[in-house]
């Protein structure tokens, strides 16, 4: 490890009789995190400021009369730690042991069970019976806001909630309320936690105290698929985890933690921006017709892959082409584009408007996951939506491929563009403007970027990979595998 | 206060004469004057006249004042503050309290020396919410010296400023623990801070900060006027000097006694206090605030006032705070009503205190009641160990210190409480549980 430390000054210290090298600027609780020791904890998060009041984390270090918290005691050469003698495991056990006695036993219908740090610290040092006779304190249950419950008598008052919302969304609205063990978090009257980075909350509380509204008792949390993926809703492409339940239904989208992108935060917007994936709306097949006023005829796949061959790669097409396509897809087009004659390319997406910028947070001002892998590939051939309708020529083909969801304001915006063309063809996941217009007469079923896999080059020019993190919901294919199979049908027969 | 001993009481003297809180009264017998004087010296002159004289501080942990100034860190590049801790929050402990209300000026003459010799230019004296009066004198006092520019911009033409602050508490015990004091004073909700970053180098608004007691800081005038060798000709050696105690409980003159450090306890409740009421025995002292163990039996007539006898007999001379409990307390019900004290100031930022506090008090108070069973005293033993030493600050300590005093030293009286009691060793957990 010692060669991966990039600080100037580094002391050497021993952690359970093994010798260490780290920054002189860290904690102990960052010394054994980095290096694959366990210390449990409630109330310290990397991202926020050390509070150091749970007393989890208590180790010994020699010399020290009493015990010390990991999380804010800083490193010191010579450091003799020790994480695992019987005297503290003694003092976890007593932690527990307090924690324990005035808080539910309702796990069965808490929210938070099956990730929960009391019950996973409880299985390792918790006591098999408890010794608390007396009556318990009760606290109340309160809204604190539109996607955020707090059910008081489960709180632990480690105060993550309070120090986000002090430290990074900057908003202030939590606070502590009474004292010892009558300490109970609260907002202030008319001043709900509402800000657009609430739901993080929910994350940061180890206990099931702050439950998201949104998720509240709509899976158990052991009968999800968790599977990784990247936030399409802005810029900025927050690493995030996708939690569906055994009928493939999204039910909750959590941030992941990669320190170069988004901590361990993500929006509410983001989190809770995944509804269009379910839409009633959603396209099934291809469709085609022969005019505005006939009627859809839907086909099979191999006898659409041949009906959008003859429109895909004609000459003199012009492309429309969102900012919510893979990366992957802009690349096999290019490479495409390259060889067809009087091609013009067009990209377009949801309106920028001002980043929303928090003290430890950012929310892109850009709606679209993918305007830079688009700048990319397509940066200075790419016209402008607006000069192709200056002209006032006729469009003689015109390829749109969308996958924006809500871009009912967009093709309102596009409109002018698609009434100049002779014929649309249209790729999209659901029955949007695009497919709705009159001069559309193909229209692809895609997926959304749940269901497939790709990458995103967010704004800081960092390209993330994603896998499918849902079955695809619908009987589409990604407009990537459409090219690959149009494709496929120009080479001869063997 | 007529002594017995040929000892003057130096910083309680003029307490109760007419006016004490004057201005008028004050200058009278030379007040401001030590002030003029040590903005005459160099700073490092009166750290080293306090470092010398070996005053120790007065709210309750006793360690050298002048070695605590030493410890603040220089060249941050930013201010130095001196905060004052007026919060005498502690149960038993009163003697801050006239301190401020009978001779401010006093106060704010030690406070101008200390707030030199640190280098400060800004200080603070945090106020118990409660002392109204207190608040009104001190003021009243500072209105007062502010008029003559005795604080301000270039106090007696020394060229030294210096700005004083009051601020109020409203009404938390953890807010006289002197980090939760800095979080009040600084807004906040009186929690106390995680140390490391000590005071001295990260203190009131993240700036180096000096706390000190009040009755510390009334001592300085007078070692700046005398000297380090006038002052070290009372007390121990380890303990010099003069302190005040506040005596409370089961004594026919309870009150406020400036005595030299050394003075042995039971003069001080004998000969000051005018021995215990109704002439019954003393059952235990309280030596120096609430949460200090029991002395009892032949250890009360060993101890001496000052730090070393105290900690030798397994106690603290803490805040002197000294309460005197005799033969007819009910020492579960004494000892019910301090755990609803802590229970109720605990502030609840530390798991062990913040649930141990309120766990301890409503064990007691079914030991009071005669409900109790079983191992429940020893569950009160083994509850206080998971307290004591694992918290942010020492109220976990306070809290448990004396629960587990009163029932080591009395355990048959809480006993004969529990109707059943059963030794722990006689019975499995399980059936302690289900009684």
């Amino acid at each position: 490890m010692a060669d991966q430390i990039t600080e100037s000054r580094t002391v050497k210290l021993k952690i359970n009789g093994v010798e260490y090298t780290v920054p002189a600027t860290w904690s102990l609780i960052q010394a054994c995190h980095n290096h694959g020791i366990t210390v449990p904890h409630y109330c310290y998060h990397e991202d926020l400021s050390v509070a150091g009041n749970c007393r989890m984390c208590l180790v010994r270090v020699a010399g020290m009369p009493k015990p010390v918290i990991a999380c804010g005691t800083p490193v010191n050469e010579g450091m003799e730690v020790d994480t695992l003698s019987p005297e503290v495991e003694q003092e976890r056990q007593s932690m527990m042991e307090f924690l324990l006695i005035n808080h539910p036993l309702d796990c069965p219908e808490c929210d938070q069970a099956g990730e929960c740090r009391l019950q996973d610290y409880s299985y390792e040092y918790g006591r098999d019976h408890g010794r608390f006779q007396e009556e318990k304190v009760v606290r109340r249950k309160s809204t604190l806001g539109p996607h955020v419950k707090y059910w008081g008598s489960r709180c632990i008052v480690c105060t993550r909630c309070v120090r986000f919302t002090d430290e990074v969304s900057g908003t202030g609205e939590l606070a502590v309320a009474n004292r010892g063990d009558h300490s109970e978090i609260v907002v202030f009257p008319g001043q709900p936690l509402d800000n657009p980075l609430s739901m993080n909350t929910v994350d940061v509380c180890p206990v099931g105290a702050l439950v998201s509204s949104d998720f509240l008792y709509r899976s158990r949390v052991w009968n999800m698929n968790s599977r990784e993926s990247i936030c399409a809703s802005c810029a900025i492409g927050c690493n995030t985890r996708v939690d569906s339940d055994k009928q493939n239904l999204i039910k909750r989208v959590k941030p992941r933690r990669n320190n170069a992108v988004n901590k361990e935060w993500m929006c509410d917007f983001g989190r809770l921006d995944f509804e269009y994936v379910t839409t009633e709306h959603r396209l099934n097949l291809c469709r085609t017709r022969e005019s505005a006023n006939a009627a859809w005829r839907e086909l099979p796949w191999n006898a659409a892959f041949k009906t959008i061959a003859g429109r895909i790669f004609a000459p003199d097409t012009v492309y429309l082409i969102s900012y919510w396509n893979t990366t992957e897809l802009y690349e096999s087009l290019a490479s495409e584009l390259s060889q067809v004659s009087g091609a013009r390319v067009a990209g377009f997406g949801k309106a920028q408007i001002e980043d929303q910028v928090f003290p430890g947070f950012t929310i892109s001002g850009d709606k679209n996951p993918n305007r830079a892998g688009f700048d990319e590939l397509f940066g200075n051939a790419a016209v402008a939506p607006a000069d192709l309708a200056r002209g006032g020529g006729r469009i003689k083909n015109l390829v749109i491929v969308s996958n924006v969801p809500d871009s009912a304001a967009i093709a309102a915006e596009l409109r002018p563009v698609l009434d100049l063309a002779d014929q649309i063809s249209v790729f999209d996941f659901y029955e949007s403007d695009f497919v709705k217009h009159p001069g559309t007469t193909v229209a692809a079923a895609t997926l959304t970027h749940f269901e497939k896999s790709g990458s995103f080059v967010n704004r800081q020019g960092l390209r993330q990979h994603f896998k499918a993190a849902i079955e695809p919901a619908s009987f589409g294919r990604s407009v990537t595998e459409i090219i690959d199979r149009v494709r496929e049908l120009r080479v001869p027969a063997r | 206060m007529d002594s017995p001993q040929p000892f003057e009481p130096v910083l309680t003297r003029h307490i109760h004469e007419p006016d004490s809180w004057t201005l008028k009264h004050y200058e009278a017998r030379d007040g401001y004057r030590q002030a003029r004087a040590a903005l005459s010296r160099s700073p490092e002159d009166i750290v080293k006249v306090v470092l010398d004289s070996g005053l120790r501080g007065r709210g309750g942990a006793g360690f050298p004042t002048g070695r605590k100034w030493t410890f603040l860190a220089k060249g941050t590049g930013k201010p130095a503050y001196l905060v004052v801790n007026g919060d005498e929050s502690e149960p038993g402990t009163f003697k801050d309290r006239y301190l401020i209300e009978c001779d401010p000026h006093q106060l704010l003459e030690g406070m101008i020396i200390a707030s030199y010799a640190i280098g400060s230019n800004h200080a603070f004296c945090y106020l118990r919410g409660e002392f109204f009066l207190g608040y009104d004198r001190l003021k009243a006092a500072l209105d007062e010296i502010r008029a003559k520019n005795y604080i301000g911009k270039n106090i007696f033409g020394s060229g030294y400023d210096l700005n004083i602050t009051l601020v109020r508490g409203a009404g938390a015990y953890i807010c006289g623990e002197e980090t939760g004091m800095l979080s009040s004073i600084e807004g906040n909700r009186g929690y106390p801070k995680v140390k490391p970053p000590f005071p001295a180098v990260s203190g009131l608004f993240g700036a180096p900060t000096i706390v000190n007691n009040v009755e510390t800081i009334c001592n300085l005038p007078h070692i700046v006027r005398h000297g380090a060798d006038w002052y070290k000709q009372w007390g121990t050696e380890k303990s010099p000097g003069f302190k005040i105690f506040s005596v409370s409980g089961h004594v026919n003159k309870p009150g406020n006694y400036e005595v030299p450090l050394g003075t042995p306890l039971m003069t001080m409740i004998e000969d000051y206090a005018g021995g215990v009421r109704g002439g019954k025995q003393i059952k235990a002292v309280i030596p120096g605030g609430s949460s200090t163990p029991l002395l009892t039996g032949g250890r009360i007539r060993q101890a001496n006032l000052d730090y070393e006898s105290i900690s030798e007999l397994g106690s603290f001379l803490g805040s002197g705070g000294i309460t005197v409990l005799d033969e007819d307390t009910d020492m579960v019900d004494a000892l019910w009503n301090l755990m609803r004290f802590y229970h109720h100031e605990s502030c609840g930022q530390c798991t062990p205190c913040r649930e141990g506090t309120g766990w301890l008090e409503k064990i007691i108070e079914r030991v009071f009641a005669g409900g109790a069973q079983g191992a429940d005293l020893d569950l009160v033993l083994e509850i206080t160990n998971n307290m004591r030493g694992r918290t942010i600050c020492a109220l976990a300590d306070a809290a448990a210190m004396p629960a587990a005093s009163y029932i080591t030293e009395f355990r048959p009286e809480f006993e004969a409480r529990s109707k059943t009691y059963v030794a722990a060793a006689d019975i499995t957990e399980g059936q302690a549980i289900h009684g």
